[in-house]
């Protein structure tokens, strides 16, 4: 397996140059087949999202995939090349594995990371570049990614405004099936709230708005009723959660009228949301009994925790992607190596019965010793062809020294 | 055979109780699934050796320490089962399964092989009168824990400084779904319990039952419980106050049910 991954993230690159080498879905397939007829690439896929575009390719180094983005869209090389980063073997395995898992997303633990990457991968096989070593490693990583997210936490808890108040509306009320919401005021936060819990289950929507046709268009996007904005104390005890963000100025629900909100409903609880600044309920609704009250700062602070919660998760992702790495990289390994050793032989015996036939006429006119030499001069030559080819290239290469070293342990040669 | 039995079923119970304590201690759940697989092992176990015990006793075993903490055991763990197989709430396991152990733990000290019980405990009464009051006392455990769960949940919910306990929790609406009808299965139980025991005392002239302090506290603790469902019907008490009337009410349950009898007629004290 020799895998390398060139891309750009994020974190290495601002969404100006992310932009200019991203490859939109239409684009993909025919991109794969350009890479894929370039020397010595054999699997490639391409996964491409608005945080990140990489390239991992089986077979090659990371510099032909560079020139290959370049080339591709057009760019000079200097002026992506600080963004880019690229990784070798065990670092693009681990690299793959993290993406996935979504521990290098822009938010750890964000669960559409894995759709993405499923998604690339799916359109490589489609266009028919990826092989053994690719459908290995990707499948490895889904497996990886499944198992990140069900032994630790780091996609558990909400991190945004909204999917806070949804899970806190759950712990309140268990399933929101059957749930009345009530928005006050339709602010796009509030719409963006109810949104959420809309589609957690809460089965109708009431909204009360100022101006009254503001209402009327916003319970149309919700198929609820709206609420005459003078009327809606009359209506606010048919709500399990209310969600106010009007711009009035002071309070427009009091204590009192909270006591009384909760003593119409016979004690069911009501959870309030107020995102509104300033706030448009009054704080101590929260001192009266089954009234649950989160202002934005609250919410914020749930999301707080939240995040620093996830943060140690992922400090327990990052040890299974350690040992998942680990035991890839021996699985691979030990992979390769019957098949290579089968094909050494086969191709060495090849060779030997090649030199037997071409010298076969030989074998009738000279002497056996004489024979012999030739053929033994004539195979070690063959078989030592390459080696020789590619050490000769490894002279001028950075890599060169590694190449040297493998050879001398391969024939047994000791340094002089 | 069946000591062997209640010990081996003590040692599986163990395993929940340090399921119970991991959870407490190391904040994490991923015990629970090995515990719950012993305590339903151990629950069988403990089944077996009831039945053991009664048939080779020849009653209902239910008179002496060792029976009655055994018998209070198993139901705990039967009711557990049947609560969390209605509403899977794996919480629920942390309250009860120490109990469950501490009270098969309990049965295991007052070992005494069957003796030959007096008359007055040879009453089929005995048969209707103990398993009501049990079964009644279950329920208002299982009524107890998920007010406990309430209470905290509710605690997490106000502060707004969620903490890990919070994840763990069941929902308020959950929680008191649960708290009330345990007590709604609860108070028939324990109503139909003190009538049966009434009877039976009354059947069996000359004891002054009244003087009884078993007989008196579960008088107060069956007033609390109906005070509880009262509110609960009539003035649409829920979530925290209902909770802590259910918790008042089973400290009630507690002294009932550990109240030996100083008060001299001895008709309560465990036979042995």
């Amino acid at each position: 397996m020799q895998l390398a991954i060139v891309g750009l993230s994020h974190k290495t690159a601002p969404v100006e140059v992310r932009e200019k080498l991203a490859f939109n879905d239409d684009a993909l397939r025919a991109a794969l087949i350009t890479l894929i007829k370039k020397e010595n690439i054999t699997e490639a896929m391409i996964l491409s999202t608005c945080n990140r575009v990489e390239v991992v390719a089986e077979g090659s180094d990371d510099r032909l995939i560079q020139d290959f983005l370049c080339e591709y869209h057009q760019i000079p090389k200097d002026t992506v090349a600080k963004h880019l980063y690229s990784f070798r073997n065990t670092e693009a395995i681990r690299h793959v594995f993290r993406v996935t898992s979504s521990l290098d997303s822009m938010m750890i633990g964000e669960p559409q990371i894995l759709g993405q990457v499923k998604e690339a991968y799916r359109i490589a096989s489609d266009a028919g570049t990826v092989g053994m070593h690719l459908s290995a490693l990707m499948n490895r990583a889904f497996a990886v990614a499944k198992k990140v997210r069900s032994e630790t936490g780091i996609s558990k808890s909400a991190v945004s405004i909204s999917y806070a108040a949804v899970e806190l509306a759950k712990k309140i009320f268990g399933t929101l099936n059957g749930k009345t919401v009530m928005i006050i005021g339709a602010s796009k936060m509030g719409e963006l709230a109810a949104k959420h819990l809309k589609s957690a289950g809460v089965s109708s929507v009431l909204v009360t708005n100022r101006t009254f046709e503001r209402a009327v268009e916003l319970a149309k996007v919700f198929e609820g009723a709206a609420v005459p904005f003078e009327h809606f104390t009359d209506h606010i005890d048919r709500a399990d959660i209310v969600i106010s963000s009007t711009g009035a100025p002071h309070f427009i629900i009091t204590k009192p009228m909270g006591e009384e909100v909760i003593h119409r409903r016979k004690n069911k609880p009501v959870f309030f949301i107020d995102i509104a600044v300033p706030r448009d309920i009054d704080p101590t609704v929260n001192q009266i009994d089954n009234a649950f009250l989160y202002d934005i700062d609250d919410l914020q602070q749930v999301v707080d925790a939240n995040l620093k919660e996830r943060m140690s998760e992922a400090n327990r992702a990052e040890e299974i992607i350690d040992h998942e790495v680990q035991a890839f990289c021996t699985r691979m390994q030990s992979r390769e190596v019957v098949p290579t050793i089968v094909q050494l032989k086969d191709s060495l015996e090849k060779l030997r019965r090649d030199e037997i036939e071409r010298h076969r006429k030989l074998l009738k006119d000279l002497p056996p010793e004489q024979a012999i030499d030739q053929i033994t001069t004539s195979l070690i030559n063959k078989i030592l062809h390459q080696p020789i080819a590619e050490l000769k290239a490894a002279a001028h290469d950075p890599q060169g020294p590694d190449i040297v070293e493998i050879v001398r342990k391969l024939f047994n040669v000791k340094p002089q | 055979m069946y000591v062997v039995l209640l010990r081996l079923a003590l040692g599986l119970y163990s395993v929940g109780l340090l399921h119970s304590v991991l959870t407490v201690l190391n904040k994490k759940h991923m015990f629970f699934r090995p515990a719950l697989g012993a305590v339903i092992a151990g629950f069988v176990c403990h089944v077996l050796s009831i039945v053991l015990r009664g048939m080779e006793a020849q009653y209902l075993p239910i008179t002496q320490r060792y029976e009655a903490f055994s018998f209070y055991g198993a139901l705990v763990a039967a009711g557990f089962l049947i609560a969390y197989a209605k509403y899977r709430i794996s919480p629920l396991s942390v309250f009860v399964f120490p109990l469950i152990f501490v009270m098969t733990f309990i049965a295991n000290l007052f070992y005494n092989p069957p003796p030959p019980i007096p008359g007055i405990l040879r009453s089929n009464w005995i048969y209707i009168h103990i398993p009501l009051v049990f079964l009644g006392f279950t329920a208002l455990f299982i009524a107890f824990t998920a007010a406990v769960m309430y209470l905290l949940q509710e605690r997490e919910l106000k502060s707004k400084h969620p903490t890990i306990f919070h994840d763990r929790l069941p929902s308020l609406e959950l929680s008191d779904d649960l708290a009330y009808k345990s007590l709604a299965i609860g108070f028939p139980l324990i109503t139909l319990g003190i009538i049966s025991g009434a009877l039976w005392a009354q059947a069996v002239a000359g004891l002054s039952w009244a003087k009884d302090i078993k007989v008196l506290l579960s008088f107060f603790t069956w007033f609390v419980y109906l005070l509880l469902i009262h509110y609960r019907l009539i003035a649409g008490w829920r979530g925290k106050k209902a909770a802590y009337l259910a918790i008042v009410g089973f400290i009630g349950v507690l002294l009932t049910f550990l109240a030996a009898s100083p008060l001299g007629s001895g008709f309560h004290s465990f036979y042995q």
